[in-house]
């Protein structure tokens, strides 16, 4: 008894446990606990010591630089957030961007912040200092100076800017026996050695769309990805605006062997393998005037071929020809004859890039060097021929004999691992340089923020390598310029250049040629056997961006995938074979065999096994590794693009292709949500429309709409399907990546949705981009238990975060299908791959919640930019101006397709759209009343077409 | 066999059930009352500061205007708390060497920034924008309390949605004249309700969005 009461009370544990004080006190304890919990935790405020000039926390700033897509720059603002870029959008004033962006530029800020970024100098895989490094090329540079630079090879891709070139002169001067090369895989051989063929000197061709009528594309894809998808996108659609007659409206023909964007925004298209392309380009020329034969073409293709010519012979210096860069260098001499028959508006201009040797030559001239061990000392400079090298180069195994190689690049990728030294480079939006456009117009590149990591840049590199201690960009890129600038104030042409982001007079002018030389061309044969043509990808390109998320996601055009490519088939070869989506296939050419899952796409063309580049990476990084399989294998270094005689045989294994459409035609149903309409019975037909003239009836008093009335209308006729809008939204409203595992589940986050719909299936589809609809009598609003959508006064439906407790009942009742819920903390806590790390937060939009997990969210209508420019002229004590508010999307696309703007306003353009004959509301006859409507599609189809299907 | 319940049983079992039927309703008003307590809102609670920065004496004391330190208060939506070159353009020349000011020169001198603890703090689904407050009439001291009284800096008010909303449904009785609205010692006069409504239509104030959630929750 005695020893129990001294035991002291506390923990002591019984023989039973905590007896009853312990347990009380620790119910007390966890009860405190409970309760400080409620309490805000301390939230610090952390000023400046010295505020930067022109600063001021809480507005962001812009600055105008340049992105370069396969060497060539697109202009673009960047939105600079409190000393880091956060969004780009085009610059106006810039020619290929025309104040638009595409997907590439729009997902550079992502990549900016990629952890998987190379951070340090590695000498074989070890991280060295830059200093250790400077000492060995400097001994390496003597060594070479030695022998007058016998030994020394650069490699680099496309190379536009003036300051590099100058360099590079610089250096091959003082090296007189080293060599440049440059292979960029994406690049105008094709063009340029046809217009040697006909002109004797190499020219860049530029249509004027606008003063053309007809024009056919020969396996050409301007609207495809590209440096000129801005540009071609808004003056494609510039000659095709409804309002014109259907005389004024440019009728657009198109032969290819697969789906590209050119093809689907075509009247009228042709699927043809590339070989009878030749043939119809041969036909052409001859119904012209040439004295060429014809050679064999389908019925179908003969007929296509008659419409064709004809329509180009009926609007002489209004009509012009184009072939693609698959289209050996004949055609391309054959096309700049038939458009010197034609009359044809196409502005020539000298070529900005060093167009002899072709990057092909250059390249295979590189590895004979490397092979035949005439090279000591190769420098890689942003290039990645080990990955995107055609197969029959062995680059992998050449790379392994040169003794001192370096490769200089943004990612410690596939060539990296190859040379015996990397170097970290800097990002585009953190470095000084200057570019040109295709056009020639040059713009200087300023950084958006101080380098993340220890990278250096070309320039800095180039400098080293001529001996400098040390260099800086902003320098080199002044020197350069200041030797241009006829005299005057240098520092106000300065400062006025970075403005504007673009150096006047700088483009290329028109170039005089002499009249086309027919080229020697012999019609092909038929082609038997399976023909592999390969594409640069939509999102990919030709793989530099395979470790972007945003564009790993970002669906392709027309097939929706995403995460991966496909070997494309016909329908009827699949059906030969007995193939359906998803089969693995072996593909062989020669030694190399490659599997590949299949997709089958009708109207691809028989006897075309189509897929694109820049997959099957393996050494890119978390993101990118392992997606899709490498076609960089099949290629051959004389024909890139077309290979014949590519073998195919099942394997009987299957492989799951992510898509997020997966139906395309509805039951036959697509034309009810997407008609198309044919201009030339614009006037008289009555197109099925779907107005809600009152809608069902309804109990409830007529919301008085007299503030704001926000509203926008989508001219599908004007999408092309470039997806600059799907990436721009989710770079402006922090959408998460949720990874191939949650698109496999049907969970995909983009706000914004683009749906292609065929009406049948060969003829051209349609792309319909989907936000919300931000209905009037929104379905998704009285299901809500909590209240967390909701309308507000302007015509929006609300999302708001913090009320929503998941039930998810509003996305079960939108028609539209338009919400997005976190089923994990894809942006919070449960990020895919590596995208939770910090770096990658610096991207986020500080205007727009990072949603949580179980929480709803979907299109606002960019309620930021609108409360943003409400507050601004609210400080002014005005209403808000007509195309003050412009959304992400709206911004973003090259074709304008989107406005929106206030419906009570009668200057808005949005009116005037909603009184044309071809306005229409998505589901429209179940009453939600959207706010988002669209304007149908037109094709403008050769009458005599028409009179034989009618 | 012994007896199961004791003769107390009987006023267990009624405490019991009386306390089933209570018990919820106090906890929920506890709930209550401890989410509105100062505890939780951090009304009226000083922090403690790297440096006690007294805007009883540099705003009373001295006369200095809001904006000369939150400076950015009539454009952004961030009032801002000032840089230390902004303490400096007095602190160079004035208590050059007092030692509370150590750690404002060490800032300057090491050019580290100083970690002010804050002091008002809404939660971050709360897009909260000073410039258009400014703009409206809403005066500094609305909201923030008595600043030129305050020698250390706390939270006046709760900051609390229902706390917003009582001005957001009826601004009337806050509207000031914008000459006013940075004036620490405004207080409404007797014809406030007058002139506030007068107020709310020369500054344009749109009563029904205002109630909007998009207002602040984005």
């Amino acid at each position: 008894m005695t020893e129990n009461l001294a035991r002291p009370a506390g923990l002591a544990a019984t023989h039973a446990g905590l007896d009853r004080r312990a347990a009380l006190k620790l119910f007390a304890g966890g009860a405190a606990l409970a309760l400080a919990s409620c309490s805000r935790p301390p939230e610090e405020i952390v000023p400046y010591v010295e505020i930067p000039e022109g600063l001021t926390p809480g507005i962001p700033l812009k600055f105008a630089t340049a992105l370069p897509l396969a060497g060539y720059a697109r202009g673009v603002l960047v939105k600079s957030v409190e000393g880091r870029p956060t969004k780009i959008e085009g610059n106006p004033r810039h020619p290929a961007s025309l104040g638009s962006t595409d997907v590439f530029a729009e997902a550079s800020v992502l990549s900016l912040y990629d952890p998987d970024r190379s951070q340090a100098v590695r000498n074989r895989a070890q991280p060295v200092a830059w200093e250790t490094f400077a000492g060995v090329l400097r001994t390496q540079m003597e060594q070479e100076s030695a022998r007058h630079g016998s030994g020394l090879r650069l490699l680099t891709g496309r190379i536009t800017s003036p300051t590099l070139r100058r360099q590079l002169d610089d250096l091959l001067r003082a090296f007189p026996e080293a060599r440049w090369h440059r292979y960029e895989p994406v690049n105008d051989d094709a063009a340029f050695g046809g217009a040697l063929q006909a002109f004797g000197r190499p020219v860049v061709v530029l249509p004027r769309l606008s003063d053309t009528k007809v024009m056919l594309a020969l396996d050409a894809d301007p609207l495809g990805p590209g440096p000129q998808q801005i540009r071609m996108g808004r003056d494609f659609v510039g000659a095709r605006r409804a309002q014109a007659s259907p005389q004024d409206f440019l009728r657009f023909y198109v032969a290819e062997p697969a789906w590209t964007l050119t093809g689907a925004n075509a009247d009228q298209r042709l699927a043809l393998p590339p070989q009878l392309i030749r043939n119809l380009a041969l036909a052409v020329a001859k119904e012209l005037g040439a004295n060429v034969e014809a050679g064999n073409l389908p019925a179908e293709a003969q007929r296509f071929a008659e419409l064709a010519v004809g329509d180009l012979k009926s609007r002489p210096g209004r009509a012009a020809v184009m072939a693609g860069r698959a289209q050996p260098a004949e055609v391309h001499a054959l096309c700049h004859w038939i458009n010197a028959q034609l009359k044809a508006p196409v502005d020539l201009i000298d070529p900005v890039d060093v167009a002899e040797p072709g990057h092909a030559d250059s390249l295979r001239t590189l590895n004979e060097d490397v092979v035949a061990k005439r090279v000591q000392t190769l420098i890689i400079l942003d290039a990645n021929p080990v990955y995107d090298a055609p197969g029959d180069l062995d680059v992998r195994g050449a790379l392994r004999s040169v003794p001192f190689s370096v490769h200089f690049g943004h990612y410690n990728n596939e060539t990296a691992a190859m040379c015996a030294w990397h170097l970290p480079l800097a990002h585009p939006l953190e470095s000084w340089s200057d570019l040109r456009s295709l056009d020639g117009t040059a713009s200087i590149v300023q950084p958006l923020i101080r380098p993340l990591y220890d990278t250096r840049t070309l320039h800095q590199l180039l400098a080293y390598m001529g001996g400098a201690a040390s260099a800086s960009s902003y320098d080199l890129v002044r020197e350069t310029w200041k030797a241009r600038v006829p005299g005057g104030d240098f520092e106000t042409w300065w400062r006025g250049v970075l403005t504007d982001g673009v150096i006047p007079n700088t483009a290329q002018q028109p170039a005089q040629v002499p009249a086309p030389k027919l080229p020697t061309l012999a019609p092909a044969q038929p082609p038997t056997g399976f023909t592999l043509t390969l594409a640069p990808d939509a999102s990919m390109f030709d793989g530099t961006f395979s470790n972007n998320a945003w564009l790993q996601e970002c669906p392709r055009p027309v097939t929706r995938q995403v995460w991966g490519n496909a070997a494309h088939l016909s329908a009827n070869d699949a059906r030969r074979l007995g193939l359906v989506d998803g089969d693995v296939v072996r593909l062989g050419r020669g030694d190399v065999q490659i599997d590949a899952p299949v997709m089958i796409r009708p109207g691809q063309a028989d006897g075309i096994i189509r897929t694109t580049l820049g997959y099957g990476r393996w050494q890119t990084g978390a993101i990118g590794n392992q997606v899709g399989f490498d076609a960089h294998r099949l290629q051959s270094i004389g024909s890139p693009w077309v290979l014949e005689g590519v073998s195919m045989a099942a394997t009987g294994r299957r492989e799951e292709i992510l898509t997020t459409q997966h139906q395309y035609q509805l039951e036959g149903e697509a034309h009810e949500l997407f008609p198309i309409l044919s201009i030339a019975k614009l006037e008289s037909e009555v197109p099925r429309r779907h107005e809600s003239v009152g809608g069902p009836a309804t109990l409830y008093p007529a919301y008085p709409y007299n503030t704001y009335a926000w509203s926008m209308v989508i001219d599908t006729g004007a999408c092309i399907g470039c997806n600059a809008c799907v990436v721009a939204c989710q770079a402006e409203n922090n959408v998460p990546v949720v990874g191939p595992q949650e698109i496999g589940m049907g969970r995909d986050m983009h706000w914004l949705r683009i749906d292609t719909y065929f009406t049948s299936e060969s003829s051209p589809p349609g792309f319909q981009p989907v936000p919300c609809m931000h209905c009037e009598q929104a379905p998704c609003e009285p299901v809500c238990p909590v209240m967390a959508s909701i309308h507000d006064a302007e015509g929006l439906n609300l999302q708001v975060y913090n009320r929503c407790v998941g039930t998810r009942f509003c996305e079960s009742n939108c028609p539209y299908k338009v919400r997005r819920f976190n089923f994990f903390g894809y942006a919070s806590g449960q990020e895919f791959a590596n995208l939770g790390a910090d770096v990658v937060k610096l991207q986020f939009n500080p205007d727009v919640t990072v949603r949580a997990r179980g929480v709803m969210e979907k299109c606002t209508y960019c309620v930021q930019r609108i409360s943003g420019a409400r507050r601004t002229a609210e400080r002014e004590n005005r209403k808000i101006h007509n195309g003050e508010v412009t959304t992400a999307c709206q911004d973003a696309c090259p074709t304008r397709a989107i406005s929106f703007g206030d419906r009570n306003d009668p200057a808005s353009g949005v009116n005037t759209l909603r009184q044309e004959r071809r306005h229409y509301e998505l589901l429209g006859e179940l009453g939600t009343r959207p706010r988002t409507t669209y304007l149908a599609r037109l094709r403008n189809l050769n009458p005599a077409l028409t009179e034989e299907k009618a | 066999m012994p007896q199961i319940f004791g003769p107390a049983a009987n006023s267990v079992a009624r405490v019991v059930l009386l306390s089933i039927l209570i018990t919820p309703f106090l906890a929920i008003a506890l709930g209550y009352a401890l989410m509105r307590s100062q505890y939780v809102t951090g009304a009226s609670i000083t922090r403690d500061q790297p440096v006690p920065f007294s805007h009883e004496h540099h705003v009373t004391g001295l006369g200095l205007d809001c904006r000369y330190c939150h400076s950015s208060v009539e454009r952004s939506a961030v009032a801002g708390v000032p840089p230390t070159e902004t303490c400096m353009t007095c602190h160079s020349q004035l208590y050059t060497q007092a030692e509370m000011l150590e750690p404002v020169r060490t800032s300057l001198a090491e050019n580290r920034p100083i970690h002010w603890q804050r002091v008002n703090v809404l939660p971050n689904y709360v897009y909260f924008d000073h410039s258009i407050h400014i703009a409206k009439g809403v005066g500094c001291t609305t909201c923030h309390g008595p600043v030129g009284s305050m020698p250390l800096m706390r939270q006046a008010q709760s900051l609390t949605m229902g706390w917003c909303l009582n001005c957001h449904r009826d601004p009337v009785p806050y509207l000031r004249e914008r000459s006013a609205v940075f004036d620490p010692e405004w207080k409404p006069p007797a014809q406030q309700e007058e002139d506030g409504k007068k107020r709310l239509i020369a500054y344009l104030i749109d009563n029904k969005h205002l109630t909007d959630c998009s207002t602040c929750h984005r």
